[in-house]
């Protein structure tokens, strides 16, 4: 039997992985891969915890959680499709028409 | 049995929310199977949406209807129905103001009238529950339509950039909120924000992975209300909005956030616990990092577009100094006199813009008071206003809010809250001077022919001179809902 607290650690080091590859990654697509796995890994906290406090919520939320991320990447996908067309790359650092 | 006949408390709780959902709902299928692409069919339909949301936000409040609904997950109180109004308006303002601006911007009006009705929903959820998950899905949805309408200027390459940013921050911020949300429900054992909190308001008593967790969410929250050092996206997005979204963006997910924010914060700053003498402090400090940080950028702004989006930010530090000062009813009074001055202001930008054209530099306002005396006098008062002058109402909120924390004992941030505003009115006479005492060498001529848009900038000037003149009812009407709070 695997202790809660080793789903724990492993979410924390996959969101703390995820804020990482955010940060470092300077593409629409790969940030928003990124996202997903702060998501999912927020997902995998949830499952620990209600299995170790023996609440159904947290299984519950877990759905709520993947609908979010799903309907974020339709709107998502959308957008950066849109960026794509319009100057042929998704690279943020050439997103910078807007400087103040 | 009296006319009308009594609604069932729960269904009159969430027909606020109905309303708005059914609308939208209308308002997409009419903009998909309707024959002309161009008519304003849609933005009336959502009009009539927000109006009836409206009413049923008045009946709740006059029949007293606070209370607990589906099992928990729905709260009405006083705060929540009182920043319902608010947003209720800014969603009816924003779809005044852009039945013109879309056509000429090339925006289709249905489906920006549909995402309007659902952004607003969302963030009524969120001020409507002190459940984590229904205030993450609030926010969601909320978030969700405003990356949409952000980029629904499809041709505009500043559109979609402000999208893109946009819906990348964003959706960063939502993961921050479900994993903050996984932590407090994991030490906690409920999603109950303000419960599981008030529990462990003694630090000691509180786990360490828990107050980690209310850290992210403060941190999600803090990226929607864009306070520093969290509001790097906010100027790109609100200048490369369309104007009445950006009106939309720098009202409605802040009123949201910051109701939320005194939802979870209100009972662990009270009192002298370990928690406040952490959250104080940090609270204080974004307060006034928000403050400089947005009045120091918008000083050297060339476009008024992007100078008011950094007041915005400015303004979302004087809001939370009210929310240090746990003062409810400042709060709110400032959310609606800023309702009324900031989309007032953005109105006159919008006014300013034509077919194919907008005009927000600098120099476009040059001699805008001699063309036209009237958009001129009313930018002039709006500006007045968001910088504190005397017989507006931007004064009294200043007043309110910043004689709160003297109040409750913050005399250093009230300090330091009067000297940004100090240098604020550096740039708002900046725009004013531009427009009486500069010539213009070009003179911009544009010809308005648009009602609506009057009718919003004509209820900007009566809600900034009414409640600086004579703000006794709403005051204490608003006073009144949280004496009982």
């Amino acid at each position: 039997m695997i202790p809660p607290a080793a789903f724990l650690l492993l979410s924390a080091v996959l969101f703390s992985l995820g804020v990482l590859a955010f940060f470092v990654k300077k593409d629409l697509l790969t940030q928003f891969m990124a996202v997903e796995v702060m998501l999912n890994a927020s997902n995998l906290a949830f499952l620990a915890m209600a299995k170790a406090s023996g609440q159904a919520a947290g299984q519950v939320i877990v759905l709520f959680v993947i609908t979010v991320a799903a309907a974020e990447a339709v709107i998502g996908l959308a957008i950066i499709v849109l960026i794509f067309r319009q100057r042929r790359t998704i690279r943020t650092d050439e997103l910078k028409d807007l400087r103040g | 049995m009296g006319f009308p006949p009594p609604i069932p408390p729960s269904v009159l709780a969430l027909a606020p929310l109905l309303a708005l959902v059914a609308g939208a709902l209308l308002v997409l299928l009419l903009e998909a199977f309707l024959k002309r692409k161009d008519g304003e069919l849609p933005a009336f339909v959502a009009v009539f949406a927000l109006l009836a949301s409206a009413f049923f936000t008045v009946v709740s409040w006059n029949v007293g209807n606070s209370g607990v609904y589906l099992h928990g997950r729905l709260l009405v109180d006083n705060l929540a129905l009182l920043v319902t109004g608010v947003l209720v308006l800014a969603g009816i303002a924003v779809i005044l103001m852009s039945l013109k601006y879309a056509a000429h911007q090339d925006m289709n009006l249905g489906q920006l009238c549909g995402l309007l009705l659902l952004a607003v929903a969302g963030a009524m959820i969120m001020v409507s529950s002190s459940d984590g998950l229904v205030v993450f899905l609030g926010l969601e949805v909320l978030s969700v339509a405003s990356y949409a309408m952000s980029g629904l200027k499809r041709q505009d390459r500043a559109s979609s950039e402000a999208a893109a940013k946009y819906f990348l921050m964003g959706s960063f911020a939502g993961a921050f909120f479900v994993f903050g949300l996984a932590l407090v429900f994991g030490t906690s054992g409920s999603l109950d924000l303000t419960a599981g909190l008030s529990a462990g308001a003694s630090l000691s008593a509180f786990p360490a992975a828990g107050a980690v967790g209310l850290g992210l969410i403060l941190t999600a929250l803090f990226f929607k209300i864009a306070v520093a050092p969290f509001h790097m996206w906010a100027p790109d997005v609100y200048e490369g909005a369309p104007t009445p979204v950006t009106v939309f963006l720098t009202i409605v997910p802040k009123a949201a956030g910051l109701a939320v924010l005194l939802r979870v914060l209100l009972p662990l700053l009270s009192g002298e616990t370990a928690a406040a003498a952490v959250f104080t402090p940090a609270l204080s400090v974004a307060a006034v990092l928000t403050m400089f940080a947005g009045n120091l950028a918008a000083l050297r702004q060339k476009s008024v577009k992007r100078m008011l989006a950094y007041s915005s930010i400015a303004h979302a530090g004087y809001l939370l100094v009210a929310i240090v000062a746990g003062d409810a009813p400042s709060l709110v009074f400032y959310l609606l006199v800023y309702l009324f001055m900031n989309g007032g202001a953005f109105a006159v930008l919008v006014a300013m813009s034509g077919r194919g054209f907008e005009r927000a530099s600098l120099g476009d306002f040059a001699g805008l008071g001699r063309r036209h005396p009237g958009l001129a006098a009313s930018l002039s008062i709006f500006l007045l206003s968001l910088a504190g002058f005397p017989p507006t109402a931007g004064f009294l909120a200043k007043f309110y809010v910043f004689g709160a924390a003297v109040r409750e004992g913050h005399i250093l941030l009230a300090v330091a809250a009067v000297l940004a505003s100090l240098i604020a009115v550096a740039y708002y006479l900046k725009i004013i001077v531009v427009m009486y005492m500069q010539d213009a060498e070009a003179a911009a001529a544009f010809d308005r022919d648009d009602p609506a848009l009057f009718l919003v900038i004509f209820l900007g000037l009566l809600g900034v001179l009414q409640l600086g003149l004579w703000p006794g009812n709403a005051l204490s009407l608003i006073r009144a809902a949280f004496n009982a709070f």
